[in-house]
């Protein structure tokens, strides 16, 4: 292969020579390493069980909703609701709690940002 | 940095010591290969504590693996790819702070005013430009220079068919070439320079 300029710099790199404090350094991270216990193993013999009865109560769950949505979704479709005035009051009402609750967690979010970033 | 048969056996010797139970075996290794891995972990990142560390890693990880080791293949090309994938992994945590190939400057003036310091800097510009190359590019260069311009161990390292390995080779020059035009016309200048400064 004919040697450009470029192959004549990049392979004439100075070597560097590990600190003192490598070796043992490495060895001791390794000591460290075969001296602490082994990982526990993850207990699939209890939790297999588990998993399986949150699968079927999830599963269950999800089939009885589409269920019970589908004729529902199909009555909506022929009567569009009307909410009365009883019923749109309070609606409006928790639309200004809402508000409300998502200014306060703004400016609380934005007071620890600037006390973060002022180090306080 | 290449695998001599003495190191072989000796790397041999102690996996099996190792791997016995006997963790102070692995002194050996890290003995014969701390060098290798710090200067090829300098490479990736050109800063010298950074390099120490990544260093550790992976002779810690090469610790945690050494029974995954097969003996058909050299130990130093495990170790070493094994290391081109923690430094790869470290430097997708923590990027190193390059600047665009576009950006890295390139040094300019009359030829005959460039003196040994202006030399070494045009180097080191070139070196760390390396860096602002995509990582497709990057390693290749990295390691073909690193394994003493050897394709073979390079492509085994980064486990690619040495061909790929070679085509990234050439587009990785290219993108250099392309950054540093005047590269070959001020090396000749600066070989005149030296050569003028002898007989004087």
């Amino acid at each position: 292969m004919k040697r450009e300029p470029i192959d004549e710099i990049l392979a004439t790199e100075e070597e560097l020579i590990p600190s003192s404090g490598f070796l043992p350094s490495v060895m001791e991270r390794v000591q460290e390493a075969a001296a602490a216990p082994p990982p526990i193993p993850f207990p699939w013999l209890r939790a297999v069980p588990g998993m399986v009865v949150a699968a079927v109560v999830l599963g269950g769950g999800a089939v009885e909703l589409v269920r019970l949505a589908i004729p529902a979704m199909k009555g909506l479709a022929l009567n569009p609701p009307h909410l009365s005035a009883a019923v749109a009051q309070p609606l409006e009402q928790a639309g200004w709690v809402a508000l409300a609750l998502a200014a306060s967690l703004l400016s609380w979010l934005l007071s620890r940002r600037l006390a973060g970033s002022s180090g306080l | 940095m290449n695998a001599t048969p003495k190191n072989a056996a000796d790397d041999l010797a102690d996996v099996e010591r190792v791997l016995a139970g006997d963790v102070r075996a692995f002194e050996g290794i890290v003995r014969r290969w701390q060098g290798s891995l710090l200067n090829m972990a300098w490479r990736y990142c050109r800063d010298r504590e950074r390099a120490e560390e990544m260093a550790q890693e992976a002779f810690l990880r090469a610790w945690r693996g050494l029974g995954q080791w097969r003996r058909d293949g050299s130990f130093s090309t495990w170790l070493f790819a094994l290391a081109a994938n923690v430094f790869r992994s470290e430097l997708k945590r923590f990027p190193t702070v390059t600047v665009p190939l576009e950006a890295a400057p390139e040094p300019s003036g009359a030829a005959s005013q460039l003196n040994a310091l202006q030399e070494r800097s045009l180097h080191d510009v070139l070196r760390r430009a390396v860096l602002a190359l995509p990582l497709r590019y990057r390693e290749p260069v990295i390691l073909f220079y690193f394994h003493e311009m050897d394709v073979a161990q390079a492509a085994a390292t980064l486990r690619m068919p040495e061909g790929t390995l070679k085509a990234r080779l050439s587009r990785a020059r290219a993108l250099l070439r392309r950054r540093f035009p005047h590269l070959e016309a001020e090396q000749a200048a600066m070989a005149f320079c030296r050569k003028t400064e002898k007989e004087a």
